[in-house]
């Protein structure tokens, strides 16, 4: 089990002839993800670390049964290769560039809903479900496989966490990274729902930062359906007001948006609030 | 990329969306005055009807006057270089109708309401009823059943010719790569529907293919404002803040957690710097750079790292490079770890720089060290 992504994942990869494609494809197969094919448009009969390299995604259907794609694209022709995967019956696709146009992003998450395709991104490091399946750009030792779904916008703050929770010895069902925005396709609520519903995440840790709303729609959705104990950390609490701190989620406007209200709706839907990535240990060993 | 109120004008224009007449009018270039006539601050910053930087003339000599006095003002920070000169409306009704995005929704956003003006923001936060939201889906385009229900929510009688505006909206929306076109207010004259003020912002992501419509209106901007447009930094955010402990981390998440514990340890940051997505050995140079030329006082400065994409032997190549050409004499606190962090540990070991695997660690010694500490 463990959600988005387990052993029985078949990924290609998109634009893997580029740099970060070939560095990353290596990483992924040293991880033991199960990488079936790449994709460069022209570049077909080639080959990335042992990997087929094909001209399209449907070529690629064709002979290597993917189900999960990782896009390295760069942005300007980002959407075009999303359209390509999802329309080639790809039902997973990890947007990992950042800079791609916003109208292009919009298509891209319209025609993934009509198609019933999740999208983690743009800009995302990615998900992990450790010892199975690595499907970005995490760093291997900081994660180990185990029994807490980590769900996070900011990449490098999953590694962070992954790695407390590791160097203590907690491992992870999964760990999941969404983006920084300011468009995302899958959000916190999402990857809430999926490790409520499964059996291998028996707790889950909820990770967010000043700005915007979507920890709220989380908290709504624990309040309501979530009976698995939940633990939340959110960052910027001693950022000044009314300043954008990098992630164009992170402007607090008015109320909305801040640290503090954020923290409160998910005190209020039952969460165990920690303050820093070792609270997040000490919170998940008191449950026991 | 924001537009002046007269260069998004243009823009509508452009897409057939009724202006009044206007002219803009600069300190060396009155010629465009004339009157009866309201007189507009051109900034790209809201809330100008409040400041005073809207004025109603009815003599040239009231004109000029109110030229003369808006463009010796300062609004929210921005001198004022310029002011649009329009024809006064015969106002019946004042709507809002924007067309954005929502980011968490994925998908772009209508927003009208029949309370349009200055007060729109207290409409929004005390009677949010009274704005309507509706969510459009790019692929399918603005369809007939959405336009009616726009027109119906504003109760306005021209149905035709409100589906008519809405669409060329839509259109310059999407054509123009706009992340916002906000028309405020929208006014009912007695010859239909006019754009009485326009604020555009277009996704500086699109420039590689709208490169002449960012050529044009930033060009004009600094003829306007007489200097270039600021620097592109590539993806470095950078926020000076009060404290002494310099920062720069990789990541927006990372940076504002190190934020938090700084705090926690009782030191306080001195800026907040992070690199975005798309970092080499010279993204890592130029945030050294730019903390470093910003913050003369800062007492120590602490680096965060934690590789996922961006590899930890770049990284340590931009710090070692620097710190090659600079003479930097506080403390160097650098957490490193994730991708290629035994190549990043070899190189700054080699040019004798400790490394930090632990953040906390990191943290409590970079506060200490700022605070005078050994």
């Amino acid at each position: 089990m463990a959600v988005l992504v387990d052993r029985n994942t078949r990924v290609i990869v998109q634009g893997i002839t580029g740099k970060s494609g070939i560095l990353q494809t290596k990483s992924l197969i040293d991880y033991g993800t199960v990488v079936v094919a790449g994709v460069t448009p022209g570049k077909a009969g080639t080959a990335v670390e042992g990997v087929p390299v094909f001209n399209s995604v449907a070529d690629a259907m064709k002979e290597t049964d993917p189900n999960a794609a990782i896009s390295f694209v760069p942005p300007m022709f980002a959407k075009d290769a999303a359209m390509e995967a999802m329309e080639a019956g790809i039902k997973l696709l990890v947007l990992t560039m950042e800079g791609i146009p916003k109208h292009d992003v919009l298509d891209i998450l319209s025609y993934a809903s009509g198609r019933g395709v999740c999208v983690l991104g743009p800009g995302t490091a990615g998900v992990i479900s450790p010892g199975k399946c690595k499907l970005g750009a995490h760093p291997a030792r900081m994660f180990r496989e185990g029994r807490v779904g980590v769900v996070s916008k900011s990449g490098a703050l999953s590694y962070e966490v992954g790695k407390t929770l590791t160097d203590a010895g907690i491992g992870q069902s999964t760990v999941v990274a969404l983006g920084g925005g300011p468009i995302w396709g899958t959000t916190q609520r999402d990857v809430v729902e999926l490790f409520n519903a499964d059996p291998e995440t028996e707790i889950i840790v909820l990770l967010g930062e000043i700005g915007g709303s979507t920890e709220i729609a989380a908290a709504e959705y624990i309040a309501e359906s979530v009976r698995k104990p939940v633990v939340s950390l959110i960052v910027g609490r001693s950022a000044p007001e009314g300043k954008s701190l990098g992630h164009a989620g992170a402007i607090i406007r008015g109320n909305k948006g801040t640290a503090a209200s954020k923290m409160e709706a998910l005190e209020k839907a039952g969460a165990l609030l920690a303050t820093t990535p070792a609270q997040v240990v000490e919170l998940i060993r008191k449950l026991g | 990329m924001k537009l002046y109120e007269f260069q998004g004008k243009s823009l509508f224009r452009e897409a057939g969306i009724p202006v009044p007449k206007g002219a803009v009018v600069t300190a060396s270039d009155r010629s465009g005055l004339f009157a009866p006539s309201a007189v507009k601050a051109q900034v790209l910053s809201g809330g100008r009807g409040k400041a005073g930087g809207v004025l109603l003339a009815s003599t040239m000599d009231e004109a000029k006057k109110a030229a003369d006095s808006i463009l010796s003002m300062e609004l929210k920070g921005e001198p004022v270089k310029a002011v649009l000169v329009e024809e006064k409306m015969n106002i019946r009704a004042e709507y809002y109708l924007a067309v954005t995005f929502d980011g968490e929704a994925g998908t772009p956003l209508f927003m009208a309401s029949a309370s349009g003006g200055m007060d729109i923001e207290s409409v929004a936060e005390h009677t949010p009823e009274k704005i309507l939201k509706l969510p459009v889906d790019p692929l399918w385009g603005l369809t007939d059943y959405k336009i009616r229900e726009m027109a119906d929510f504003l109760g306005y009688e021209n149905k035709k010719e409100f589906a008519s505006f809405a669409r060329k909206l839509w259109n310059l929306f999407r054509e123009k790569e706009a992340v916002l076109v906000e028309i405020n207010p929208l006014v009912v004259t007695d010859s239909g529907l006019v754009a009485l003020d326009s604020k555009i912002e277009i996704d500086d992501d699109a420039k590689p293919r709208l490169k002449d419509l960012f050529e044009q209106n930033l060009s004009e901007q600094a003829r306007i404002t007489g200097k270039e447009a600021d620097a592109d930094h590539g993806t470095i955010t950078y926020v000076p803040l009060d404290g002494n402990v310099g920062l720069i981390s990789d990541g927006a998440g990372t940076g504002m957690l190190t934020l938090d514990l700084i705090k926690d340890f009782g030191g306080s940051a001195a800026d907040f710097c992070e690199m975005g997505g798309l970092t080499s050995p010279e993204v890592m140079y130029s945030a050294m750079d730019q903390v470093f030329s910003d913050k003369k006082d800062i007492r120590s400065l602490l680096v965060v790292l934690i590789g996922g994409f961006n590899r930890m032997d770049e990284m340590a190549e931009g710090i070692t490079s620097y710190l090659r050409d600079h003479s930097v004499s506080i403390p160097l606190v650098v957490r490193l770890c994730g991708t290629m962090e035994e190549e990043g540990k070899t190189i700054m070991k080699e040019a004798g720089l400790p490394v930090y695997d632990d953040l906390r660690t990191a943290v409590a010694d970079a506060v200490r060290f700022a605070a005078g500490g050994e």
